[in-house]
């Protein structure tokens, strides 16, 4: 595929002169977005209920992908206008379809530029997919489902979906601002299933790497075969909740929902009516968004409003620690602001977001906490179409804020597994939550569960685990 | 019936002689079995945020097309983010692999952009705020509209389908118990009742527990019996979903109902302004029985799931946008009525629940669990609906729940129509059905 191209930053001031002009806006942003993308769709073509299909025998689908947008926001105190269109940037001519009536009602601020550098000095010199990613996506879907046939025999792939994509844009506003980016970004997203004893079950996997090379087949595999081996067990019938340890995965989907909590004045309010007086959680609990952090796959200089990104401590030792504040609530509360506004595409304003959450790895070997448990529960993953929700209490003061989730994994004793839990619902307060974690691992991984978020094992005490029927 | 859908069609999308293309495809298939097709999209989406947003009028337009060469099921796509013979002619290059597979760029030209009105969806808070009023009662809500625009042309190596064209309408309400989301064809106030009725009803449900388990009778208003068909009649007979765990044509002639059950796939019902007569690979599409007296007639396929099976009929693919392939799915879902007045669905069912609406449907295509979740409900009495309940949700199978309709009622509504988000691409699906009942779901 073609190098990305973009317009210059001189071009874009153009633009913006010429869009001013004609809106009267007195302030205004152009966003220029272009990105390619390579995405394998492959399936077995089925012939007959009973049987697998032939390896070779593939439903394949191959898409390129070239994307180009821009958007721009232009406006002032009580007018403001949001348009977003596909193609090139017109020329300062193409603008002519605007005037003072293009402005609704509404009200635009844009940041000012910044004295403080983002901690990332400058843009990794990231490729775009080509013909090898492809020749080399086809062989990582047929690594992963021949090592997964050799970890659980019987097992067979539904579905396999990578997206391999490269993107890069640049942004620049009528006061000053300006920031590039430039993004490589893979995932993998494998269906299987398996029938054993007469129970049918199935899993998906979806996991994102920087690049093609990052994906482990035989680790995934055996992800795989885990789950999968799990969908179809028996259900154990005691479900020992006092010490539950849980994977990457799961631990991940957890921070996902708590998400709204790290985020702006109105979830610093409520971790603050979470904490009443007490330590969050352990001293050893850091949960820190960091839009640079060296393992992440979004990591960028700028947010997309083209404010520097920085590390920001949420929980710091146990304890609330700062918001994540756009530049807008700069300085609330003694406060800075980070780059946090994120666009999901040249379509969309910036919103709000997360870049990577993460909680600190700790000290903790994650072997060491699996096999110190004395008896309790290893979950390893949400369960598949399971609940995952919480309640924040933040629109409804009466109920404490609390989560479930529904998840699967094992019943275990030291380093023993006396029986499979295909499905249980992880149940608890937030507060429950946070102050019953016991140890926090070393093995710190990000998952797409969407956006970047990571986690390492955790063990955690005080919840609840009730029991889930098979539907 | 008044509406607010675009009155004056617009012109077919290119505007240049469209012969250029079907000779240009023409020369890409190798062998007579390939088929080669441009796909060519115009998308438009005025939203108007509520009062307060920093920015209320967001104006969305794009364009672009693809070219996709499949053979033997499988499919080469290359997209791009604008319309010209040169994007045509780079995408016939990555599909093929080949510089100058076509030669000279052909010339394209399209049409004009639709005028942007904006009066109605100005107009769409201050009707709802009437609708809800007229039911004394009143409450703070923040109305989110969007008008959403589309236009497709497909042009095939053989021949050019017309250039198809569908307008409608969503709304978000945000009101301090909960989101309610839906699509419309029209703005105009016969469309807007109903919904201020759902926001009603979860008002005077609001707080309320969670309903505990599944009661033995279920009576499901027309948006609900539309979203549980949704689910388990429509994308459980999609070719694709079939192909999860068999063949696909393996299950014509499949009983999963009673005699009672009749649904129709059929795009060119769909609500004014968005019916379709061909689908987003230029084949025409057809009335499709997914049911007929309860037994599988006729899943929903595309081109390249009924070249694998024999007994399928394309005429059914979507796709959410260009850059995506299609798949097969349906568009506009009827369900037959019967000679059964809907008071007596009624009838003996003391205990049980009325749902009128369902928020949300999933299925899982492995095992055919299906869950589907009611924000609110009420009690069946002795002369129909009656109190309130809190949430809902019903997890079953899809057979069960098919076999549990034992009864459908007489009256037909437009209702149900929402966002499908399988495999993460959004599309707008519509239905009409009856009330149904359900008896001895577990």
């Amino acid at each position: 595929m073609k190098p990305l191209r973009l317009p210059t930053i001189q071009t874009l001031r153009t633009a913006l002169t010429a869009a001013t002009g004609r809106t009267g806006a007195s302030s205004a942003e152009l966003y220029v977005k272009a990105g390619c993308s390579l995405r394998i769709d492959a399936a077995p073509w089925r012939t007959g209920a009973a049987s697998p299909p032939a390896s070779e025998d593939w439903r394949l689908h191959v898409g390129r992908v070239e994307e180009r947008g821009w958007a721009l926001r232009a406006g002032g105190p009580g007018r403001a206008l949001f348009l977003a269109e596909s193609g090139a940037l017109p020329a300062p001519g193409g603008w002519r379809r605007l005037n003072r009536h293009s402005l609704r009602a509404g009200s635009l601020r844009l940041p000012t530029p910044h004295r403080r550098r983002s901690s990332l000095p400058g843009l990794a010199g990231k490729d775009v997919p080509n013909d090898d990613s492809e020749a080399f996506g086809r062989q990582l879907i047929r690594d992963v489902l021949e090592r997964t046939r050799a970890e659980l025999p019987g097992s067979c792939l539904i579905r396999a979906r990578i997206d391999d994509g490269a993107s890069a844009s640049i942004l620049a506003n009528s006061a000053g601002v300006t920031g590039r980016t430039r993004l490589r970004l893979v995932t993998v997203r494998l269906d299987f299933a398996v029938e054993r004893d007469g129970i049918r079950g199935s899993c998906s996997l979806y996991r994102a790497a920087g690049d093609p090379s990052g994906f482990d087949a035989a680790a995934m595999a055996t992800e795989i075969a885990d789950r999968l081996t799990l969908a179809t067990a028996a259900t154990t019938p005691s479900l020992p909740a006092r010490e539950i340890a849980v994977a990457p995965a799961l631990a991940s989907s957890l921070l996902a929902l708590l998400g709204p909590l790290f985020r702006g004045r109105d979830g610093w309010n409520t971790l603050q009516r979470l904490t009443s007086g007490h330590s969050l959680g352990p001293p050893d609990l850091q949960i820190r968004d960091d839009g640079a952090v060296e393992a992440g796959w979004i990591r960028t200089p700028t947010d997309d409003e083209g404010v520097p990104t920085r590390a920001v401590a949420l929980i710091r030792d146990g304890e609330p620690g700062e918001p994540l504040l756009t530049w807008e609530d700069d300085g609330w509360s003694g406060f800075s602001a980070a780059g946090c506004r994120r666009r999901s595409g040249w379509r969309s304003p910036p919103e709000v977001s997360h870049s990577h959450l993460y909680i600190q790895p700790g000290t903790d070997s994650a072997d060491a906490i699996r096999s110190g448990i004395r008896h309790g529960c290893y979950l390893l993953d949400r369960a598949p179409g399971g609940r995952c929700r919480a309640t924040l209490g933040v629109s409804d003061n009466r109920r404490e804020a609390g989560f479930e989730i529904d998840a699967t994994g094992f019943v275990v004793e030291r380093d023993r597994i006396l029986g499979a839990i295909p499905r249980t619902r992880l149940t608890g307060s937030i507060r429950e939550l946070f102050r019953g974690i016991r140890a926090v691992g070393d093995d710190l991984r990000f998952l797409p569960v969407p956006g970047a978020v990571g986690a390492p094992t955790l063990l955690l005490t005080g919840l609840q685990l009730e029991p889930v029927a098979h539907d | 019936m008044d509406t607010t859908v675009t009155a004056r069609r617009p012109n077919e999308l290119l505007a240049s002689d469209v012969g250029t293309l079907t000779d240009a495809l023409a020369r890409l298939a190798v062998h007579p079995d390939q088929h080669t097709e441009a796909f060519f999209e115009r998308l438009e989406t005025v939203e108007l945020l509520p009062r307060g947003a920093s920015t209320r009028l967001r104006l969305r337009r794009e364009q672009g097309l693809s070219v996709r060469r499949l053979e033997a099921g499988a499919s080469r796509l290359a997209s791009a983010d604008a319309i010209s013979g040169h994007t045509f002619a780079s995408c016939c290059d990555r599909v093929t692999g080949t510089a100058g597979s076509i030669g000279p760029a052909p010339k394209i030209q399209v049409s004009r952009w639709l005028p942007v009105r904006m009066a109605e969806i100005e107009r769409a808070e201050r009707q709802l705020g009437k609708a809800v009023s007229r039911r004394r009662v009143g409450f703070p809500m923040e109305v989110t509209v969007r008008r959403h625009r589309r236009q497709v042309q497909v042009v095939h190596g053989r021949v050019s389908a017309p250039s198809q064209f569908e307008e409608y309408f969503s709304l978000r309400l945000k009101t301090p118990w909960g989101l309610w989301g839906g699509l419309l064809p029209s703005l105009a106030a016969e469309d807007l009742d109903p919904v201020a009725g759902c926001l009603v009803d979860r008002l005077r449900s609001r707080h309320l527990p969670e309903h505990p388990d599944t009661p033995r009778i279920l009576v499901l208003g027309p948006c609900a019996a539309a979203v549980m068909l949704h689910e388990v009649v429509a994308h459980t007979l999609e070719a694709d979903t079939l192909a999860l765990t068999g063949a696909p044509d393996s299950v014509v002639g499949l009983k999963l109902g009673g005699v009672h059950l009749d649904v129709i796939d059929d795009p060119r019902l769909a609500p004014d302004g968005c019916g379709r007569f061909s689908d987003d690979e230029g084949m025409t599409v057809i009335a499709r029985w997914l049911l007929r007296r309860g037994r599988v007639r006729q899943p929903l396929a595309d081109l390249a799931w009924a070249g694998r099976c024999q007994r399928l009929i394309p005429g059914a693919a979507r796709r959410a946008n260009r850059h995506l392939l299609p798949g097969p799915r349906t568009m506009h879902l009827e369900l037959l009525p019967t000679d059964l007045p809907e008071a007596e669905l009624f009838q003996e069912a003391a205990g049980g629940l009325y749902i009128a609406e369902f928020e949300s449907g999933t299925l899982d295509p492995f095992d055919g669990g299906c869950v589907l979740r009611a924000p609110c409900a009420r009690r069946i009495g002795a002369s129909g609906p009656a109190d309130f309940v809190g949430p809902v949700e019903i997890r079953s199978r899809t057979v069960d729940l098919l076999a549990a309709v034992t009864a459908v009622g007489d009256r037909p509504l437009a209702a149900g129509a929402g966002w499908c988000a399988k495999d993460g691409s959004l599309l707008p699906v519509w239905a009409r059905s009856p009330s149904v009942r359900l008896e001895g779901l577990v």
